[in-house]
């Protein structure tokens, strides 16, 4: 058999392996987790891309949903920590309803979401997630969802306002606010749930916090 | 015929409208609702990305106040419906503590699935006065109603029927179109505009294309993402109506302007024009 190693042509390539990404540090232990995390057979996917040619978006995501299942398969944790594609998706389900395999692809991309929000990785689209924390945040508070309150507390929080005056959509939402309330759509005020108490106490304890 | 109503939050603002629409609409139907007395909020998409106990005991909270009525729930908003049914799925597993006392067994119907029932349907065609004939519409149903269908039980996520029954019941003229379940873009606006922008404004270069003058939608998020990002435009505006706007309007002689005040692209001029104000 020819060896393309030993062979004098080709011998001066060195594949010096740093352009290479390695597997998974701990074998295929990430995947493992993973699919006993969420259930879902990931190992069944065989790259077929039917998920992603079905995600609305996939055109603006850096890791694509069915890249995303293979870097699981990989077990390339922190790139997928870090990847946009966690906090863009919209669960919106096309793909795993079109998978062939059953895989359950927005479920796994759910459970990255939550694995990054816990992790102290900095998000890649920080807006999303510091609005996702805010939703959760005004929930505790009050028990239901007030619009108006929900989008001052976020755009109380850091970097916020700052980025969008930044990228020049400050004023089209101010604009787009200002609509809203003419239209009687913006209530100022909303009647809170009484159970404000009962839904805090459960939160503080998943977060194993005592109260 | 009585079923308890779980609004959630979106029907106490950005859709206050829809709310009064259903409200009327269950009347003339001779349905009573009852509201879930001191529902909260369903957690939507925040708690469903980052704590999975915050989205199985949020909705159990509704789910055991509405357990304690012993009534059908019935849900208009598609997301709301879709985490009722994912934690009572989560609850029939019986591995999270729940503080509340919850069975899981009741029913829990998506809106515009209880009205497409073949009863009601015929109630509906009994009570329209004045039949939508000359109004041109296409359905949109979005996500979170048919899928994932292992949770909304959608038989027909690809195709669904339900709206354009009932559409159709109350004398619109329902065009059919492949745009039915695309995404509209959710929550996204919030940090991307561009996203929402480019998902919402195609499906309503479809609608053109597809020749309808309106699109009626159940999901108070679908509406809102489709009505704003036609704020700045100069053609003349698609409505988005709710089905429940709809129905009243049919169920009425004479409609009412004030009806449809909240609307970003106002869909008055488009009625007026058809003589159904
Ligand atoms: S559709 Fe399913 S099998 Fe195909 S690439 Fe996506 S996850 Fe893999
Ligand atoms: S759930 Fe997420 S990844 Fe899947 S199709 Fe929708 S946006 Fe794309």
């Amino acid at each position: 058999m020819h060896n393309s190693i030993s062979d004098p042509e080709t011998a001066t390539e060195y594949d010096s392996c740093e352009q290479r990404e390695f597997i998974g540090d701990r074998g295929d232990y990430f995947l493992n987790r993973i699919q006993g995390e969420t259930g879902v057979n990931v190992s069944a996917c065989y790259q077929c891309e039917r998920c992603t040619n079905a995600c609305p978006i996939s055109g603006f995501m850096d890791i694509k949903p069915h890249q995303i299942i293979r870097y699981v398969q990989l077990g390339w944790r922190i790139r997928l920590l870090k990847s946009s594609t966690i906090w863009l998706c919209l669960s919106c389900e096309m793909c795993t309803t079109y998978c062939p395999n059953e895989v359950d692809v927005a479920e796994i991309i759910n459970h990255l979401r939550m694995m990054a929000a816990r992790s102290s990785i900095t998000p890649k689209e920080k807006s999303l997630a510091v609005f996702h924390h805010t939703f959760l945040e005004e929930l505790i508070k009050s028990g239901r969802v007030n619009e108006f309150r929900l989008m001052r507390a976020y755009y109380s929080k850091p970097d916020i306002l700052h980025a969008k005056i930044k990228n020049g959509t400050f004023k089209q939402e101010l604009q787009l606010a200002m609509t809203l309330l003419r239209k009687g759509r913006l209530k100022l005020s909303a009647p809170k749930s009484k159970a404000v108490k009962e839904i805090q106490k459960a939160y503080f304890q998943t977060r194993g916090e005592i109260s | 015929m009585k079923l308890s109503f779980y609004p959630g939050c979106s029907l106490e603002g950005m859709a206050n409208d829809y709310c009064e629409s259903i409200y009327a609409v269950f009347k003339t139907l001779g349905i009573d609702l009852v509201e879930i007395e001191d529902w909260s909020c369903c957690g939507a998409t925040a708690a469903h990305s980052l704590s999975e106990v915050m989205s199985v005991i949020l909705p159990a909270r509704n789910l055991a106040a509405a357990d304690k009525m012993g009534l059908d729930i019935i849900c208009p908003c598609s997301l709301c419906f879709n985490r009722l049914l994912f934690s009572q799925k989560m609850i029939k597993k019986k591995i999270f503590h729940i503080p509340w006392h919850v069975t899981g067994d009741t029913r829990v119907l998506d809106m515009t699935r209880f009205l497409a029932k073949p009863s009601i349907i015929k109630l509906i065609k009994q009570c329209v006065l004045k039949p939508l004939d000359s109004l041109k519409v296409v359905c949109y149903y979005g996500c979170q109603m048919v899928r994932p269908p292992k949770i909304t039980g959608y038989a027909d996520y690809e195709n669904p029927q339900t709206l354009d029954h009932i559409s159709a019941a109350a004398g619109a003229r329902v065009i059919d179109w492949s745009y039915k379940s695309t995404c509209c873009g959710a929550s996204i606006g919030i940090g991307r505009r561009e996203i929402v922008e480019s998902l919402s404004k195609r499906i309503l270069q479809k609608t053109q294309q597809a020749g309808a003058e309106a699109i009626v939608v159940s999901c108070p998020l679908c509406q809102s993402n489709l009505d704003i990002v036609q704020k700045d435009r100069s053609e003349p505006p698609t409505p988005i109506f709710y089905i429940t706007e709809l129905l009243r309007l049919s169920f009425n002689y004479k409609g009412n302007p004030k009806w449809f005040k909240m609307h970003v692209a106002d869909p008055v001029p488009l009625l007026k024009a058809k003589g159904l104000l």
